[in-house]
């Protein structure tokens, strides 16, 4: 059976099993490293992506419901050799120490930003409520959200000037 | 798929918006309301006076807690309901006590109509014809309409706007003007379908488009309001109650030679159209004052060696009932109560009288041994007349007997031929001026679908109009043999298959684009269309007027049945020939049959079955038989099986985990042990390939292998039982036709004494009743579609109905009461549903189609493979299925705005964590918040039904909330539907009864606190493994 995916722009044709988790799919047949396997169950979101802009948890979605939607993995979120304003923000305020669950932390920035430019702090601790960070570098990835909402927002700006 | 929040219950309002108007549409048009009609139990056109139940009164004190303004429209008999939307109106129509005067027909009014008419009568042979007579219908309504569709009507201030779908216009702005008493310049019809304007077959008559319309005329003229009604198979009601409009009775006598002498022919209730169920209801139709016979009973013989038929087409008839054939001793008569009183009933009589005749001469000639074409030719003296038919009869190759190509073709499909013949007078009514016409038809008819196709067309023409024999063809298709047909994608009978293309009956209100066909060019710029009388089209119809008789004739020579009323649509054909094979059958064992007595030997016939049917306990093997020829079933009956087997998800058990598909293995615990499917694919050693249709049947209607052993039934032959004739050989076509696959299936693990099978024919005697489905009279087509599939193939009682210690489902108050399969609950069906939201006809529609409801939660577990099946089931079967499920719970039709707030209310109730749990809370954060509660961020993971109104958590058991915390949720079939991971690797028993009990208490607050929770988990534990897909 032949799946057909678009990632990051392009088209795909896989034959996989169509319960396969997504997220093998990415990493395995399709070498997208951004998304990371953590904990397999959907509780981390080490291995978030975007789907139809909104977040998704790839580790239990079957590819199979992934089909006929745009899929943006943290390998595809850089446009035209400019970094994502949300990954700009993560390197500005050195918000990483292992780095593993950075993934999933930026793909949840970017999902929040897509639906609400201008979030408060609550709901961006609310957004990341349930990704884990093992090393604690909670306080930095807060700073680095705030930073990414500027950053976003002078972004946004400089296109409708254009 | 779209995105996940689709159908999330709390983001979108309740009930559709209705966006009506716009371009194209009047702007009074923005405040249509919808209406609903409530027929009487009982009405019905006997041929000349219409009767129903009288109305005593309306309670409408239930309507109080509806939504939105309800009003309802009464008027003689009369009952219509109209609402803000057409759910509201549905609901309100249901919750209407309406109580009738039971009908009783007065005795000395008693009709002349006993004899059968229009019936199919099987052909018998009979040598020695002297004298012949026939019987020939014409139904009020050729079919209940086009395709589904909204009938809208405005009729505000001094005039009425209607737009609809008719094939008969003038007859319905005459109804219209009989309802509002308006002048006809103040009617104006639109169409909402442009093509079937120009459509030829207009001249067929009408159908329920025009009931409908004046259905929504008289309640919008009730209300001043424009009123949109729904038109469906639901009208099919009303073509069944107007029955018969016509009755052609014919009459011939022979010479030894096998000559027509004397040739009757009489018209009865010629008055064109039967006026709109509404009127008569209202009681604003009259009876039609029966004229005198005002036509002479006789015509003098003609000159025998005249060769100018024109003396007929003397001012004594009307020149449409006359024939062309000449007859020693003619009489002609016809009772006309309004004569030509609209321009298309002259053409319509015309075309009644051409069937009539041509059948019958087709029944004489066959009859006295004849070809109907010399037959004919020996009446004929005028010289063009016969040049066509021997022109048309070469070019057809036309031979008696009509040899027919059996080698190539399917054996399931019957080959005839048929000849028609019709000469029309011209506009000043002049017969020799006229058109001759002559037409030879070849038929395919579906022995085991009803189906009948026209294969071959041929048609001969004198100075008509050119033909366009394709457009004919495909007039006739769909027109007289288009009505039961898969084509169209309605579904009239309870067991025809749709094709899914039908538009969806509900939850869609009106817009432009509904009212207006999308795709035709036509309404681009006007968006609709102004309906002209159909005669002054290409065609008149009158081109048609042999089309009819030549389909029945060519049917007869396929089928030996004669069918002497249109239309012929599949599912009258299909009864046909399964009577007319019982009858045959009958006749084998009582030789000595009364002739005629055709209900003598049905009723013997069911004794005899009846008979059989006990004594099969004790029959041994069925004789094993070569697997059936490829070319035995035709490629629309192996369809057909291939639905039949997916409404009864045949592949579900008869598939082992990993194996292929119907090979059987798939093991079963059931109370008295273990059990195995079998295969049933066509091998000859280990499937069901030596399988005959009869032993077949025997498995599936009475548990009886063809070995003569008997099935458990866990193979639900109970409910199987009662699937049609016509599924069970199609179903057997169509497992046939698949690649056979050896494989043997391990043993049974039964304990004794449940090992012995012999046992099961005390249990079928006690707890089986392989009785056939019958459709409930008073219920609609889509009730007993529904019903149908739901209680035969579907065998949703198999797993939802209790069993008792016997393992035979209980029934009663307990059918569909809730039962346990394979370590999950079933949920009650009916009444004691605990869903926290009640479940409504459009929610199980939702679930039963996608797969989830969103105010009910995902179909999981044994649940997720019946929807995966029920995806490749047209949507009209599925609606049917919803739609009788929420009749057995007592259901709506839709959610209100009661239901909504509801909802709403008890996820807001449930944000909250609840005190006391600790352990739980955390094992909730940790393991399922990120999926199950609201963060704020868009997410395409998460589980779109709040777990405040999932209907496992508001249980008395469990079993499901621990089934899926251990195993997770799993649809792999069914696209679009979530998955969750399982947890049995990662929680010990104590953490998932703490899970459990945090989600119980918190999720559903007002339900008891679940017991035993360790032991009931440790117990289904058992055949969990890791559930997750993903590994490293």
């Amino acid at each position: 059976m032949t799946l057909k995916l678009t990632v990051n722009g392009k088209r795909h044709e896989l034959s996989v099993p169509p319960q396969t988790p997504l997220l093998n799919v990415l990493r395995n047949d399709l070498a997208l490293n951004g998304p990371k396997y953590g904990c397999g169950l959907g509780e981390c979101g080490a291995c978030s992506v975007l789907i139809g802009g909104m977040i998704a948890r790839t580790c239990v979605l079957p590819v199979s419901a992934a089909v006929d939607h745009d899929i943006t993995t943290l390998d595809g979120l850089a446009q035209n050799g400019q970094l994502d304003p949300v990954q700009q923000a993560f390197i500005e305020a050195q918000a990483a120490q292992c780095g593993y669950c950075l993934n999933g932390m930026i793909m949840a920035i970017r999902a929040l930003l897509n639906h609400n430019e201008q979030p408060s702090t609550q709901q961006i601790r609310a957004a990341l409520e349930h990704n884990l960070c093992r090393c604690g570098t909670h306080v930095e990835i807060l700073q680095a959200a705030q930073r990414a909402v500027v950053i976003n927002a002078a972004a946004q700006q400089e296109v409708s000037h254009e | 798929m779209p995105p996940r929040s689709r159908r999330y219950p709390m983001s979108k309002g309740s009930l559709p918006t209705q966006e009506v108007g716009g371009e194209g549409l009047p702007p009074q048009l923005t405040h249509v309301r919808y209406g609903v009609v409530v027929r009487p139990p009982y009405y019905h056109w006997n041929g000349e006076r219409f009767e129903s139940a009288h109305l005593i009164s309306v309670d409408r004190t239930r309507l109080a807690s509806l939504p939105g303004q309800v009003d309802v429209v009464v008027e003689g008999d009369f009952v219509g309901v109209v609402a803000e939307s057409i759910a509201v109106a549905r609901d309100a129509a249901k919750q209407l006590h309406i109580e009738w005067q039971a009908f009783c027909s007065e005795p000395n009014k008693t009709l002349k109509h006993s004899e059968r008419a229009g019936g199919e009568l099987r052909y018998q042979a009979s040598h020695s014809v002297a004298s012949e007579q026939r019987i020939y219908g014409w139904p009020s309504r050729m079919r209940w309409g086009n395709h589904p569709g909204w009938i809208v009507a405005d009729g505000s201030d001094h005039q009425l706007k209607v737009w609809g779908q008719t094939t008969t216009p003038v007859a319905l702005k005459q109804d219209l003007v009989r309802l509002t008493a308006l002048d006809a310049s103040r009617i104006e019809l639109y169409s909402t379908d442009p093509q079937q304007i120009s459509n030829p077959a207009a001249g067929l008559g009408r159908h329920c488009g025009d009931d409908a319309a004046v259905d929504a005329a008289l309640m919008s003229q009730a209300l001043g309001r424009p009123v949109a009604v729904w038109l469906d198979a639901r009208y099919i009601q009303d073509v069944e109650a107007l029955g018969q409009a016509q009755r052609m009775s014919l009459k011939a006598e022979l010479t030894d030679s096998g000559e027509i002498a004397r040739y009757h022919y009489r018209h009865a209730n010629s008055s064109g159209d039967v006026a709109a169920v509404a009127l008569w209801l209202s009681g604003r139709a009259t009876e039609p004052a029966a004229m005198p016979e005002t036509v002479p009973e006789s015509i003098p013989e003609a000159p025998a060696d005249d060769s100018d038929p024109a003396p007929l087409s003397s001012s004594f008839l009307p020149s449409y009932v006359l024939s062309p054939y000449v007859f020693r001793d003619q009489h002609l008569s016809a009772r006309l109560q309004q004569p030509g009183q609209t321009p298309n009933s002259a053409t319509l009589i015309g075309i009644q009288q051409a069937f009539a005749r041509e059948s019958f001469l087709d029944e004489v000639a066959r009859d006295s041994g004849q070809d109907p074409i010399s037959l004919r030719l020996r009446h004929l003296k005028d010289a063009r007349s016969i040049k066509l038919i021997e022109s048309v009869a070469k070019r057809a190759g036309w031979q008696v007997p009509f040899k027919k190509p059996s080698d190539a073709v399917p054996q399931d499909l019957l080959q005839g031929r048929g000849f028609a013949f019709a000469q029309l007078p011209d506009r000043h009514q002049r017969m020799e001026a006229g058109v001759r016409s002559a037409w030879i038809a070849d038929v395919a008819v579906n022995r085991v679908t009803g189906d009948v196709q026209l294969t071959r067309l041929i048609v001969g023409q004198d100075d008509g109009p050119e033909v366009d024999t394709a457009g004919l063809q495909q007039t006739l298709q769909e027109r007289i043999l288009g009505e039961a047909r898969p084509l169209l994608g309605q579904a009239p009978g309870f067991d025809e298959w749709g094709d899914g293309s039908d538009a969806p009956e509900r939850g869609v209100e009106i817009s432009p684009s509904t009212l207006v066909k999308r795709d035709s060019p036509a309404v681009t710029q006007t968006k609709t269309v102004s309906l002209r009388p159909a005669s002054s089209d290409v065609l008149t119809g009158a081109e048609l007027s042999p089309g009819v008789a030549v389909i029945a004739n060519a049917l007869f020579d396929a089928t030996g049945i004669r069918f002497r009323q249109p239309p012929f649509t599949a599912k009258r054909v299909r009864e046909a020939l399964k009577e007319a094979a019982m009858e045959g059958a009958a006749q084998q064992r009582f030789a000595k049959r009364a002739p005629g007595r055709r209900w003598l030997a049905a009723a013997a016939l069911t004794t005899v079955a009846g008979a059989t049917a006990m004594a099969w306990p004790w029959k041994s093997t069925l004789a094993p038989v070569a697997r059936p020829a490829p070319n035995l079933y035709s490629a629309e009956t192996i369809e057909r099986g291939r639905l039949v087997a997916a409404a009864g998800d045949c592949a579900a058990c008869h598939t082992s985990e990993g194996g292929s598909t119907n090979v059987g293995g798939r093991a079963f615990e059931t109370p008295f042990g273990t059990l195995y499917s079998t295969n049933i694919t066509p091998d000859e050693v280990t499937g069901i390939g030596q399988w005959s249709f009869a032993a077949f049947e025997r498995a599936m209607r009475h548990g009886i292998s063809r070995d003569g052993s008997h099935l458990y039934p866990a193979f639900p032959y109970t409910a199987f039982a009662k699937t049609s004739d016509a599924d069970l050989q199609a179903l057997y076509a169509y497992l046939m036709a698949q690649p056979p696959v050896a494989a043997e299936k391990p043993t049974n693990e039964l304990s004794f004494p449940f090992s012995v099978r012999s046992l099961m024919a005390g249990w079928n005697a006690l707890y089986h009743d392989p009785t056939p489905f019958q459709p409930d009279p008073m219920q609609s087509e889509l009730y007993n579609r529904g019903a149908y599939l739901a209680e035969g193939l579907g065998h949703c009682s198999a797993c939802h109905s209790p069993r008792n210690a016997m393992g035979a489902e209980k029934s009663g108050d307990a059918y569909l009461a809730g039962a346990f399969v394979d370590g999950w609950e079933a949920p009650p069906l009916n009444t004691l549903s605990r869903a926290p939201i009640p479940w409504s006809e459009t929610s199980l529609f939702d679930y039963l189609r996608h797969g989830e409801s969103a105010l009910h939660g995902v179909a999981s577990g044994p649940m997720a493979p019946v929807v995966a099946g029920l995806a490749e089931l047209p949507e009209y079967d599925v609606r049917a299925i919803a739609h009788y499920v929420a009749a057995q719970m007592q259901a709506p039709t839709g959610n209100d705005e009661a239901t909504m707030a509801g909802a709403e209310q008890r996820v807001t109730k449930a944000a909250e964590s609840s005190p006391g749990m600790e352990a739980g809370e955390r094992l909730f954060e940790g393991a399922c918040a990120a999926c199950h509660v609201e963060t704020g961020v868009p997410s395409f993971s998460r589980a779109s039904t709040n777990l405040a109104l999932n209907t496992n958590l508001h249980s008395d058991h469990p079993d499901n909330v621990i089934q899926s915390i251990l195993g997770g949720v799993h649809a792999d079939h069914v696209p679009g539907i979530g998955s969750m991971p399982g947890f049995a690797d990662s929680f010990s028993t104590t953490q998932v009864a703490d899970l459990a009990t945090y989600l119980r208490a918190r999720f559903a607050p007002d339900k008891a606190p679940w017991q035993q929770l360790e032991k009931r988990i440790t117990d289904l534990r058992q055949p969990h493994h890791n559930n997750t897909n993903s590994t490293p």
